[in-house]
């Protein structure tokens, strides 16, 4: 019986030690709210926040063209598997709520849209396609295309 | 009698080679790159829940998980006059088709890898090779896409069956490789693919393999198979626990975000609450495939785990075949190596 109770003894203190270490260290570290590492890179408060303006306009072919200026963030092709958190990556270009492009130049073809408001988004992306996390959140801006319907 | 033994190795392969067939529909591992846009703009700003950032909480739950453990290890010795009389067959099994089995879900894994065929949600088909796991591309590391050939030479050779225990340690080198190449991210990754690296070291190729035809099947006689055997569990149960301490217990808004994406049933209960069992539940398994206790329960609950997820998730079995090869040879083979003292052991009486 002593043996029994010495055999369980082993694998109870092991799981203990997981759990009782875990549920000391996750709650400090969960405190800080921090949106989730592996999907969110965020950016340090010394670097100067990236800002995006953009602006969509019709070529002569019909395509849509976006334009992003983003101050204080430099586009790059260059992609790595765990990046630093600098304003260094590219952009995902999302229309009406689906992701249809990754832009790693200012400037983006979006083709012929169909009649009707498109909202387009762009989120700025670290080299490893984490999104860039700012002092307000996600950086990200939106604007509505309206295409006329063909006379 | 050959026939019985042919028809269980077929049954124990055929899920993962239904799995390997379904390759090009490959989509939605439950990781981060499922989720839409939206989704992702919502999980920025999501509050962590209170269940995991209170002491009280977390230490009631890992107290419950203490008690159920004890539990748990006082059904073990009730249940083991029945396990005891179930295992010769299930040690029979695994020995006949584990080495199939196995060959066949790290070959899909490695292939599919090699060829860009189990890219990340989001990555087309075919165009990104990656080092073992969808998120793990090649071409982020300049000067190893040579990788990509290596595992497709492994996979061709696991598959007919052919320098096997040597293909398994070429597994463990490239679990190394990837922890040296892709640094701290692949540790989620790394233990997983080396337990089945030294599974395939300590099972070699099977009866149905050219290793065999051509005899070259010979065990590593300088290893302790029992060693090698606990070392994979320990392993295999390390990167449960890292994963369920790096992912799910530090970064629940995320697993919360994948379960509402992939509307999994609830229950009735919240998904902060299931996200807790869930954590729970697999740092517990991990903890006591350390300790080599349950493991042929563990085993079984971990199969019904991934495999509940990824019916819910629709995510192809293939994310996972590494662990289905483990997890089935655990169930089958439990904690012990057959000894080898008391003469062939069976698996060896098999090969003769």
């Amino acid at each position: 019986m002593r043996q029994l109770n010495l055999s369980k003894i082993g694998p109870i203190a092991i799981v203990a030690g997981f759990l009782g270490s875990l549920a000391i260290g996750a709650p400090s570290y969960n405190a800080q709210n921090t949106a989730p590492r592996s999907v969110f890179l965020t950016l340090s408060t010394d670097l100067p926040e990236p800002e995006i303006e953009m602006t969509a306009s019709q070529d002569a072919s019909g395509h849509w063209q976006l334009r992003l200026d983003v101050s204080a963030f430099q586009f790059t092709t260059l992609c790595v598997s765990d990046a630093e958190a600098t304003p260094i990556g590219h952009a995902h270009i999302i229309r009406d709520g689906i992701k249809i492009a990754s832009a790693y130049h200012p400037i983006v073809d979006l083709g012929r849209l169909a009649p009707g408001r498109h909202r387009i988004s762009v989120v700025l992306r670290g080299q490893d396609h984490r999104a860039l996390l700012g002092q307000g959140g996600l950086l990200q801006k939106q604007i509505i295309i309206a295409v006329p319907k063909p006379i | 009698m050959l026939f019985r033994s042919t028809y269980k190795t077929g049954l124990l392969a055929a899920p993962v080679t239904v799995a390997a067939s379904l390759a090009p529909h490959a989509a939605n591992a439950h990781e981060a790159w499922l989720l839409t846009p939206d989704e992702i703009v919502a999980l920025a700003s999501a509050p962590m829940p209170a269940l995991f950032t209170s002491s009280v909480t977390l230490g009631v739950a890992a107290a419950i998980g203490c008690a159920g453990t004890v539990a748990a290890l006082h059904i073990e010795e009730i249940i083991r006059p029945v396990e005891q009389r179930i295992a010769p067959a299930l040690k029979n099994t695994a020995t006949q088709s584990g080495p199939l089995v196995m060959r066949v879900a790290l070959a899909a894994m490695l292939g599919l890898a090699g060829t860009g065929g189990l890219p990340r949600h989001g990555t087309a088909p075919w165009l990104e090779p990656t080092l073992l796991v969808p998120d793990m591309q090649l071409s982020l590391i300049p000067g190893w896409e040579w990788l990509a050939a290596c595992q497709l030479a492994m996979a061709v050779l696991l598959l007919v069956g052919l320098m096997t225990r040597i293909i398994g340690l070429c597994l463990i080198g490239l679990s190394g490789v990837g922890l040296v190449i892709f640094g701290a991210p692949f540790l989620a990754y790394a233990p997983h693919f080396m337990a089945p690296g030294l599974i395939v070291v300590l099972i070699g190729g099977g009866t149905l393999s050219l290793d065999h035809i051509l005899g070259l099947n010979r065990r590593m006689t300088a290893l302790d198979p029992q060693k090698i055997w606990r070392l994979a569990q320990i392993l295999v149960g390390a990167g449960f626990v890292y994963l369920a301490a790096m992912f799910k217990l530090t970064q629940p808004t995320l697993l919360i975000a994948i379960l509402q994406h992939g509307d999994m049933p609830t229950f009735g209960l919240s998904y902060p609450l299931i996200a807790l069992i869930m954590t729970g539940v697999e740092i517990i398994c991990g903890a006591l495939l350390i300790a080599g206790r349950l493991i042929r329960p563990v085993s079984v609950v971990i199969i019904g785990a991934i495999s509940f997820l990824a019916l819910t998730l629709g995510e192809t079995p293939l994310f996972h075949a590494n662990l289905y090869g483990c997890m089935i040879l655990f169930a089958l083979m439990g904690r012990t190596w057959p000894a080898t003292n008391e003469g062939p052991t069976s698996y060896e009486r098999a090969l003769a």
